[in-house]
């Protein structure tokens, strides 16, 4: 007797999202299946990897982190298109400067800086806000403002201050990064405040990466169940694409910092788990991580 | 369903400085108003009672048996504090509680025995609260029969699942809820008790009373035969009493899996539905559960 694989059919469909605009824009999400089940359904639209920029130069980077970037670290603008050449799908912008516990720079500073780069790119844009919630409201409303129409993926959206952040993207059209602390009771809790006045079309979420030995398992599972309770059981407010930012905490680590082919290691391999577990756009830093996440995304590994 | 008044509770700051003052104004307004509510019992927590724990047992016992005709739980962790306690009550007293852990079978069993009381007994171990119905079970059968042998008979014995709030660990609601369905079965005759308002610990203040009086009747269905809980909450006694059937058909509708026509509903009973989804692991739990 000939076998035949058990599949399943599930009632749910993850929100297709729509980055960037005109020829630039790319789709995410719109899996009707859990994770990388491409025989079970339909994947429509492929993961996409982004590389970090930052808006002011790093201060806590490695030698191997700086080293690609050699140059380019100053020019925002130039840093995107270098991270573009090398193969990124798009680009993290992280308005670190506007961060009040270093250099406080003002929101209107930071917000011409990414309309430079939304410019200069050929591709959709992420940006994310220093991750102070005060100061972010500022900022991200500003960045809205500015470059009204270019459909940015903005963030971090958080419980304390997705009201004003949440109300300037819907009035200049952009998307958003919905953030929760590692808790997915907490995770719906924002779905559901930001559903009543926000298209699911435009959410992504950030259920929080952490990096491998520091608690990746909890990222991991989160995501998980975030597909199963979305794509299995159908509930409408967790049917949205997922961000893993990754890079920042995996750079953070001990064993990132001990050397370069460990460092380059512990990224991947975040990464990987993470992609695995259902994130449907990974943030990473290194070249190295983003030419093997690239092909194990294309199915060549 | 019999229901313990829960509001004598040494967490409480109220309770806390009544105590150490010896005001007894404030421990008997509380009496008072729950036997006023409907309560069946009144509970008596005081945690571990470190601090003279025979004197304070006894005084308490007696300030609240000066107020009300109800019969007490004494409800404490520490072996010396129950049996001052226990020694103080006019009416048969409910021991609450004893647990499958070491020391709560040699200390709290033989004065549930010593003292002929009504007694809880919850599946606690010396490992913590067991996950699954099948480690309840274990667990339960094991203390029960230990109880037994010592000379108490099922019919004082009142069994506790260990109720766990539904914002950590949503699975436990049913978890529960199976336990007490199975339980009747399992041991002919035994009673059983929940902390009721435990399912709510951690949600936000103004919605616990939705979790908690949803829980209770869908508990109830399953034969549960009192809960601790809290007895100020006019819905929950009201629901208790069977002055609300439209709410309770409707919550045991949603137990059936049976179709609803949510439109029709007014908010309230919305509200109910959700939450029994949310109490069955139907939809996911967040404080917003009424919101979506």
């Amino acid at each position: 007797m000939d076998y035949k694989a058990p599949l399943e059919t599930y009632s749910g469909r993850v929100a297709e999202v729509v980055i960037g605009k005109g020829e630039k824009a790319f789709k995410i999400g719109g899996e009707n299946v859990l994770p990388l089940h491409f025989f079970e359904g339909k994947v429509e639209n492929r993961q996409r990897l982004a590389l970090e920029v930052l808006d002011s130069e790093p201060k806590t980077w490695t030698e191997w982190e700086l080293k690609p970037y050699a140059g380019v670290l100053a020019d925002p603008v130039a840093w995107a298109k270098k991270c573009l050449e090398m193969g990124a799908d798009t680009v993290c912008l992280r308005l670190v400067s506007t961060d009040p516990t270093d250099d406080n720079a003002p929101a209107d500073r930071a917000a011409s800086v990414v309309k430079q780069v939304a410019s200069a790119i050929s591709t959709p844009l992420i940006v994310y806000g220093s991750g102070d919630e005060t100061k972010d409201i500022e900022v991200l409303t500003k960045v809205a403002e500015v470059c009204a129409g270019e459909n940015l993926l903005l963030g971090p959206v958080v419980k304390e201050n997705y009201e004003p952040i949440a109300k300037a993207a819907l009035e200049h059209g952009h998307c958003i990064v919905a953030q929760s602390p590692l808790d997915i009771n907490l995770e719906k809790e924002l779905n559901v405040k930001l559903l009543k006045t926000f298209p699911r079309e435009r959410i992504v979420i950030d259920p929080l990466s952490s990096a491998l030995g520091y608690g990746m398992e909890y990222s991991f599972t989160i995501i998980e169940r975030t597909k199963h309770i979305g794509v299995m059981f159908g509930d409408a407010t967790m049917q949205m694409p997922i961000i893993a930012d990754l890079a920042g905490e995996t750079g953070k680590t001990k064993q990132a910092k001990e050397n370069e082919k460990q460092g380059s290691l512990w990224e991947s391999v975040t990464a990987l788990s993470l992609l695995l577990a259902g994130a449907n756009i990974l943030v990473l830093r290194q070249p190295e991580s983003l030419k093997l996440m690239k092909e194990v995304i294309d199915g060549k590994i | 369903m019999v229901l313990i008044g829960e509001s004598i509770h040494i967490i409480s700051k109220n309770v806390s400085d009544a105590v150490k003052e010896r005001n007894p104004k404030v421990i008997q307004d509380l009496a008072k108003s729950q036997t006023a509510a409907g309560a069946d019992y009144i509970d008596l927590n005081l945690g571990p009672a470190k601090k003279d724990p025979e004197e304070v047992t006894q005084w308490l016992v007696n300030t609240i048996q000066e107020v009300s005709d109800l019969p007490v739980s004494v409800d404490t962790l520490n072996p010396v504090a129950m049996e001052a306690g226990l020694k103080a009550c006019k009416k048969r007293p409910l021991l609450n509680s004893a647990s499958g852990r070491t020391d709560s079978k040699e200390s709290m069993l033989p004065l549930a025995k010593k003292y002929n009381t009504d007694v809880v007994i919850s599946v606690l171990t010396d490992k913590g609260c067991p996950p699954d119905v099948d480690s309840r079970t274990e667990s339960i059968m094991e203390t029960v029969a230990l109880a037994n042998d010592m000379g108490i008979p099922n019919e004082d014995i009142w069994v506790d699942p260990i109720i766990l709030p539904v914002s950590a660990d949503q699975k436990q609601a049913k978890e529960a809820l199976e336990f007490i369905g199975m339980l009747g079965d399992l041991l002919p005759g035994v009673k059983s008790t929940v902390g009721l308002s435990n399912v709510s610990n951690g949600t936000p203040e103004e919605l616990r009373p939705m979790l908690n009086r949803t829980f209770m009747v869908m508990l109830g269905r399953n034969g549960l035969y009192s809960a601790i809980a809290d007895v100020l909450d006019k819905d929950l006694v009201r629901l208790n009493k069977g002055e609300l059937p439209n709410i309770v058909n409707l919550i045991y509708k949603v137990m059936d899996g049976q179709a609803i026509d949510t439109g029709s509903l007014s908010k309230e009973e919305q509200d109910y539905v959700k939450t029994a989804r949310v109490l069955l692991g139907e939809t996911l739990y967040s404080h917003a559960w009424l919101e979506s």
